[in-house]
């Protein structure tokens, strides 16, 4: 075929980008399809990895990605999710938020029915490599510490960094994170207090039950 | 066959699209605070070079002055797209590493660049070793790059290339530096330029020396001073 | 215009070479140091010899690169360059960050950009900002003054550990005013509560406080800088400039709310104030050409200093408000140019006195 001589008319040129247009998208709707099913599995996949990096394994037994619930955070709707062992509530996990030094910081939490914490970990930062990402578990245990404790434990004003009068280390040369990562997990240890029945939901009915 | 070890010494060497056309810079100065970081967003170019320099190539004879552009971006947008969603898919890993600058490579004018360039002039076989050679050359740079900053600011070589290419290549990662107190300025955006300006005038320097070897008079540097896009 | 006449050529010969004036810098900025020296003893000292040292081997290499003769070694700039980011280095800081801080201001900021008077930023603020950025445990670990020879003092023996052998200095460690009062109103602490056992104007007057070196004594660089100036050395727009810049700003917030704002007189009295007053904003190659020029550069300095004071996060802000303006001084000489001699403001040629009128 003379490609050539089709170039002048101007219909060929819409037809042609017409055709292009009409094969990629075709190939994107095919890949899309393809892709959906083991998207949706790796983005659970995560989650449950995420999850369960703040419960230890075998401390609980069911699929907490099931126990998905939706309340009232105290930014908007908050997902909440529930760890029962032999059907007994064992922890509420959510995530709370705050203001690092160079943005937001979440943080997962899990705290048991008595309100003390299991397990806190750094969910997503973008603090200074280095210095402030040493709230990162991988690069520091730091944020181990927290495990165990309560708000009366200790009491709620010794819940701050050393430098303003509390418990807590602050890193050489960052005290803006740490100091954010402790108000955030106080602040997600009153909120659990506060919304203790909303938390646990049907769960803590159904293990008190028993 | 000449022809073809020209081209892959012009995607390596001579017209790297980072050292000579300085093109990319989006990715250069953004991906490149690793090591490993660099080579897999040169690897995931690659890829979408190769793949839109084949397709340019193969219906270049078909596509008019007119339409060519809208074309071929809508090509590589549309690979792009479909490596972003099977690396979503199939090495989730990786992708939370890069997820984030893969639909950049779209906005990568290289890739747009060699299209244009060679493949929608050139065949088959000759584009598809360009992409290839071209998207080469741009991991050597990235990865370079990365390995300077990562070097001098960490201390460490290939961190985290477990992430990358699988535990079988865990031995990559090196603490070249024990007990190093970090460089951080490195690692923030700042030592991307440095590191960058101070590999073109690596690359001037060594070409200058070799055109005075072979006795040829230095040709006036064409290559640079051309700002990148992005 | 055929009636030709004969003018001077307009050719001006100045007594003082650079030399000359780079050693009067560096006698003014003598008294300051000598003070700092006796504030934070021996590893004050050892810093500032390797910064200095450090500094003038530098340049040496590059001259050597260049293959220039290394006579440009003895105009003192770099001597200068190295003595004022010693000055604003923290004075216990280890060895190497003065080795780094020197490869920085007269390496990369200085020679690359093509050596004496081709750097678009002040070589010893832009070292001293990267340090920071680079290094921010180190840049920030402040000590308490000890006067030389005091009992609590390190000795010799035990400041060579500290400058060279890495000892820990956390047991004198102390905040700057800057820092504290940051960290304090961060805390919400009310500003007089903050300043009440800290701060005292006479105490940062005559430099008895934590910081560097170039940010103890205001008195004395005071003094130094007044010499330059009765010595014509430098210039009084910019010093001008950059006190009303900082002070108006720093004198209105005051006004509206004393007990979150500090007074004027802090923020002229804190940090690397004095030392930027004198002897960074008359830098004459960093800083515009016409004097017009060099009093907006000052004004424009002293409010990107209280801005970022205020409201930014790092407690200091000279350095970071100096370079921002650095990189615009390029753009205030060409709009604020100034006046070529023998030439109006608008380029055109003035009329030769010796003509007469037509």
């Amino acid at each position: 075929m003379n490609w050539q001589r089709l170039h002048g008319y101007l219909s060929y040129q819409s037809l042609m980008l017409g055709a292009v247009v009409l094969v990629t998208c075709a190939a994107l709707g095919w890949a899309a399809q393809r892709t959906h099913d083991p998207i949706l599995a790796a983005e659970a996949q995560d989650l449950r990895n995420n999850l369960s990096r703040v419960l230890p394994h075998g401390s609980y037994d069911n699929d907490l990605l099931q126990t998905r619930a939706q309340i009232d955070g105290p930014e908007g709707p908050l997902d909440v999710y529930r760890a029962t062992l032999q059907g007994k509530p064992v922890a509420a996990i959510f995530a709370v938020h705050g203001r690092g030094y160079a943005g937001d910081i979440e943080v997962l939490l899990a705290i048991s029915p008595e309100g003390a914490l299991l397990g806190a970990r750094v969910l997503k930062h973008k603090e200074t490599p280095g210095l402030g990402d040493k709230i990162d578990v991988e690069k520091n245990p730091w944020i181990t510490r927290f495990q165990g404790l309560s708000l009366g434990n200790p009491p709620v004003e010794r819940w701050a960094v050393k430098k303003d009068g509390g418990d807590f280390d602050q890193f050489a040369g960052a005290t803006i994170t740490p100091r954010a990562v402790v108000k955030e997990i106080r602040e997600g240890l009153e909120f659990f207090a506060s919304h203790r029945q909303q938390l646990f939901g049907e769960t803590l009915a159904a293990g008190e039950s028993q | 066959m000449s022809n073809y070890l020209r081209i892959a010494q012009d995607g390596l060497w001579s017209n790297n699209i980072v050292f000579a056309q300085v093109l990319g810079m989006c990715p250069t100065m953004a991906v490149t605070g690793s090591a490993t970081n660099g080579l897999g967003m040169g690897l995931c170019t690659t890829l979408v070079l190769v793949c839109a320099n084949l397709l340019v190539s193969m219906i270049r004879q078909a596509v008019t002055e007119a339409i060519r552009i809208p074309v071929f971006i809508v090509i590589i947008a549309t690979l792009v797209t479909l490596l972003d969603m099977m690396m979503n898919a199939w090495a989730h890993a990786l992708y939370q590493v890069l997820g984030l600058y893969i639909a950049l490579i779209v906005a990568n004018c290289a890739v747009l660049g060699r299209s244009e360039a060679f493949a929608s002039k050139n065949g088959v076989v000759a584009s598809t070793l360009d992409g290839l050679f071209m998207g080469l050359g741009f991991t050597f740079a990235l990865t370079l790059i990365g390995a300077i900053r990562e070097l001098i600011g960490n201390g460490t070589l290939f961190a985290d290339a477990h992430l990358l290419l699988g535990s079988s290549f865990a031995f990559l990662e090196t603490q070249v530096i024990p007990d190093y107190k970090g460089f951080l300025l490195m690692i923030l955006p700042p030592g991307a330029f440095f590191a960058l300006g101070f590999l073109l005038a690596l690359k001037r320097w060594i070409d200058q020396r070799q055109q005075a070897r072979q006795g040829i008079q230095a040709v006036p540097a064409a290559a640079l001073g051309g700002g990148g896009c992005h | 215009m055929s009636e030709t006449s004969v003018v001077h050529g307009p050719h001006a010969h100045a007594g003082p070479s650079l030399r000359r004036m780079m050693l009067e810098v560096i006698l003014a900025l003598l008294p300051a140091t000598l003070y700092g020296f006796s504030q934070y003893g021996w590893p004050a000292l050892f810093l500032f010899l390797t910064c200095v040292l450090c500094g003038l081997i530098i340049e040496a290499l590059c001259l050597r690169l260049q293959k220039r003769p290394l006579r440009a070694l003895g105009d003192g700039s770099a001597l200068l360059s190295c003595w004022l980011l010693a000055l604003s280095l923290p004075p216990w800081a280890p060895w190497w960050v003065a080795l780094v801080g020197a490869l920085l201001a007269i390496g990369l900021v200085k020679q690359l950009f093509g050596g004496l008077g081709q750097n678009l930023f002040n070589p010893a603020m832009a070292a001293r900002v990267i340090l920071l950025i680079a290094f921010p445990v180190e840049m920030t670990r402040w000590v308490q003054p000890l006067a030389l020879g005091s009992l609590p003092a390190p000795g010799f023996l035990e400041s060579l550990q500290i400058t060279f052998g890495g000892a820990q200095t956390d047991a004198y460690s102390s905040a700057t005013l800057l820092g504290h009062v940051k960290t304090e109103l961060s805390r919400g602490t009310l500003l007089s509560d903050a300043l009440a056992d800290i701060y005292r104007p006479l105490q940062a007057l005559l430099g008895e406080r934590a910081g560097s070196m170039g940010e103890s004594s205001s008195l004395l660089l005071a003094l130094g800088g007044c010499f330059l100036l009765a010595r014509r050395v430098i210039t009084w727009q910019a010093p001008l400039g950059l006190t009303l810049g900082l002070a108006l700003p720093a004198l209105v917030m005051y006004l509206i709310d004393p007990l979150r704002y500090a007074s004027p007189l802090y923020h002229l009295l804190s940090g690397g104030f004095m030392l930027t007053l004198w002897f960074i904003v008359t830098d004459p190659v960093t800083c515009p050409a016409s004097a017009a020029g060099r009093l907006l550069f000052g004004l424009l300095c002293g409010v990107l200093i209280y801005l970022i004071r205020t409201y930014g996060s790092y407690p200091e802000a000279v350095a970071f408000a100096l370079l921002l303006m650095n990189a615009a001084t390029p753009l205030i000489d060409r709009y604020l140019r100034p006046r070529i001699y023998g030439r109006n403001r608008q380029g055109a040629a003035l009329q030769p006195f010796n003509r007469r009128a037509p």
